[in-house]
């Protein structure tokens, strides 16, 4: 073998190397990493005791408003709760979905569940996986219904808590919500009702969605 | 070693565009080499006459697959992170039969026009001028076909994955594939030859 | 390699062996997936190329299309400034480079000796539409379906691939005046 390798002509030697890796590949084993997951314990536990993992529903309204694009934000829940209601420009990605679906590593990726324990299951299966910048909101959906769609005032509030209603007032009817003041609804329906799935003009749809499929050719 | 960097956010958007311009200097410089900026030379491909296309096509997927693989493999690289686009398996034969007309007839593909372009092949010039008067039209009928365009969809998927065969097993049968493949191609040259060396 | 690479030749010089430019054409492929984790492409390039086009003449018209809006929809940067955008210009630049360094840069129209020029261009035109159409529908063209899924062991691409080839060589046959 030694002695004929130099012999060959180029193309022969190139193919005779095309054909050895090609050989070894049969028993290199599977391309794909596979479900084994490492973790820093002690960062996590810095993260989670600092509240660094956690955004509020009035940051991820703004968020929304601005149009910003730089996060993606998945609903956790199931498809037919999603169906009556999600926050605008969300994903559907059931936690039982969630090792399948595309996502980035350097991509923010925020979660929501009903309450918080499902989003903060997935945001340690996604850390793990070493997903740098994963958040969850706070409070989950719970909390942006009740800070966001249906923001309540008090009737003694004080003037800085009205200040900050007025502000509010705008954000909430920008998701379709009903700001409610002193304890009386001022839309006209009493009852509140979840908005309809429409998304306000202007927001699109998320944007990890375009990236994807513009990768292409 | 964590690839793909970019995937990793070793770098943002803007420093992607300055990637993308000195890749693109790359993948045409290479083009070029190969005598794909030549309309006959590509063409040649079809009437067995010269079977550079296919030599030049087929050596480079392997060396990208076989090094794609070997990265993975040893945990430098991580496959999952990669690109794949999601096949719509009717629609993209149809394109395909299409554009493999496209090629014969106007002698190029989209790539390979580029640099036909700009080594002043006229022929070239005005096939890109065709390419986006094509995609124009494609863009116009879009509403029209957009249910065809997204029919059999299969999602991102492997030929891995469809025939339940190991990867490396795969990465095996195609480097066999494309060296008979090439014995092949010299043989018919060698019978038929006509190859175009010189532009 | 070829036996023509060894002798003098005066004026441009011969191509490459294909296989080595194959490889240089492989690792350049390879370097896209280690440092971008997608491949190369060319198509995707004219299709913002033609999206910003009609969004100029016609916004609305590119607003309701959702083929066109497909390019336009981030609207924080021009649907220009993207990556295959400058991948294209890259190869624009790296295939002047190589015809350069060749002596192979010279105005002129490829064709076969029994068809006149303007043939050849109209034929050339209609190629590149019904490339542009079929690249739009297979979602990709050889760099960006063949090439780059091919190696990934893409199923669409190597479907596409076969039916890239399949429809050349069924057609070649009716064509052969233009190249023969």
């Amino acid at each position: 073998m030694k002695n004929i390798f130099p012999k060959l002509s180029m193309n022969k030697k190139l193919a005779l190397i095309a054909f050895v890796l090609g050989l070894t590949a049969i028993f290199a084993g599977n391309p794909y990493r596979g479900s084994s997951v490492t973790m820093d314990v002690k960062e996590l536990a810095l993260i989670i005791d600092k509240q660094a993992d956690h955004i509020s529903s009035e940051e991820l309204a703004g968020w929304i408003i601005q149009e910003k694009s730089d996060f993606k934000l998945l609903d956790l829940r199931a498809e037919k709760e999603f169906n009556e209601y999600h926050i605008p420009s969300a994903e559907l990605v059931p936690l039982a979905e969630l090792n399948e679906y595309p996502l980035l590593r350097n991509e923010k990726l925020v979660l929501y569940s009903e309450g918080g324990i499902h989003s903060a299951q997935a945001w340690m299966l996604l850390r793990a996986k070493g997903y740098k910048s994963v958040y969850m909101l706070m409070g989950g959906l719970d909390e942006w219904t009740d800070k966001i769609l249906f923001p309540k005032l008090a009737q003694n509030a004080t003037p800085e808590q009205t200040a900050a209603f007025e502000k509010m007032k705008e954000v909430s009817k920008f998701f379709g919500g009903s700001p409610q003041a002193g304890g009386v609804v001022e839309e006209v329906s009493a009852k509140k009702s979840i908005p309809k799935l429409e998304m306000p003009s202007g927001t699109s749809a998320p944007t990890a969605g375009k990236k994807k499929k513009k990768e292409g050719c | 070693m964590n690839a793909p960097f970019f995937k990793y956010g070793l770098f943002g958007d803007d420093v992607s565009l300055v990637v993308a311009f000195v890749i693109g200097i790359g993948f045409g410089f290479f083009l070029e080499r190969g005598g794909f900026g030549n309309g006959r030379k590509l063409a040649a491909q079809f009437y067995f006459n010269d079977l550079t296309v296919f030599k030049v096509m087929f050596t480079a997927i392997i060396t990208a697959m076989v090094g794609i693989y070997y990265l993975s493999v040893i945990g430098w690289m991580d496959l999952s992170l990669v690109y794949l686009n999601p096949t719509y398996i009717v629609p993209q034969t149809v394109g395909g039969l299409l554009l493999g007309f496209g090629f014969v007839i106007g002698g190029y593909c989209p790539g390979t026009s580029c640099v036909s372009a700009v080594t002043g092949k006229i022929d070239g010039m005005v096939y890109l001028l065709g390419i986006v008067v094509g995609i124009f039209i494609f863009g116009e009928i879009f509403p029209l076909i957009s249910t065809f365009y997204t029919s059999t969809p299969m999602g991102q998927i492997t030929l891995s994955q469809l025939f339940n065969i190991p990867y490396g097993i795969l990465v095996f049968a195609v480097v066999m594939m494309a060296i008979g493949g090439f014995a092949a191609a010299e043989w018919a040259e060698k019978k038929l030859g006509n190859k175009i060396v010189e532009p | 390699m070829s036996s023509t690479s060894t002798e003098v030749h005066h004026g441009p010089k011969p191509y490459w062996n294909p296989y080595l430019s194959g490889i240089g054409l492989g690792l350049v492929l390879l370097l896209s997936y280690v440092i971008m984790g997608r491949g190369l492409g060319a198509s995707g390039a004219f299709s913002s190329l033609v999206a910003t086009g009609v969004s100029t003449i016609a916004p609305e018209h590119a607003r309701a299309n959702t083929f066109y809006n497909e390019y336009l929809a981030d609207t924080t940067k021009s649907p220009l400034k993207d990556w295959l955008v400058f991948e294209v210009l890259g190869v624009l630049a790296g295939g002047f480079i190589s015809g350069a360094l060749a002596g192979r840069i010279k105005k002129t129209v490829e064709k076969g000796p029994r068809i006149s020029v303007r043939g050849r261009l109209f034929f050339a035109f209609i190629g590149g539409t019904m490339m542009g159409v079929g690249a739009k529908l297979a979602r990709g063209c050889t760099s960006g379906q063949a090439l780059t899924g091919g190696a990934v062991l893409n199923v669409g691409s190597w479907a596409f691939m076969l039916a890239v080839f399949g429809g050349a060589y069924m057609i070649a046959y009716f064509f052969r005046r233009q190249w023969k």
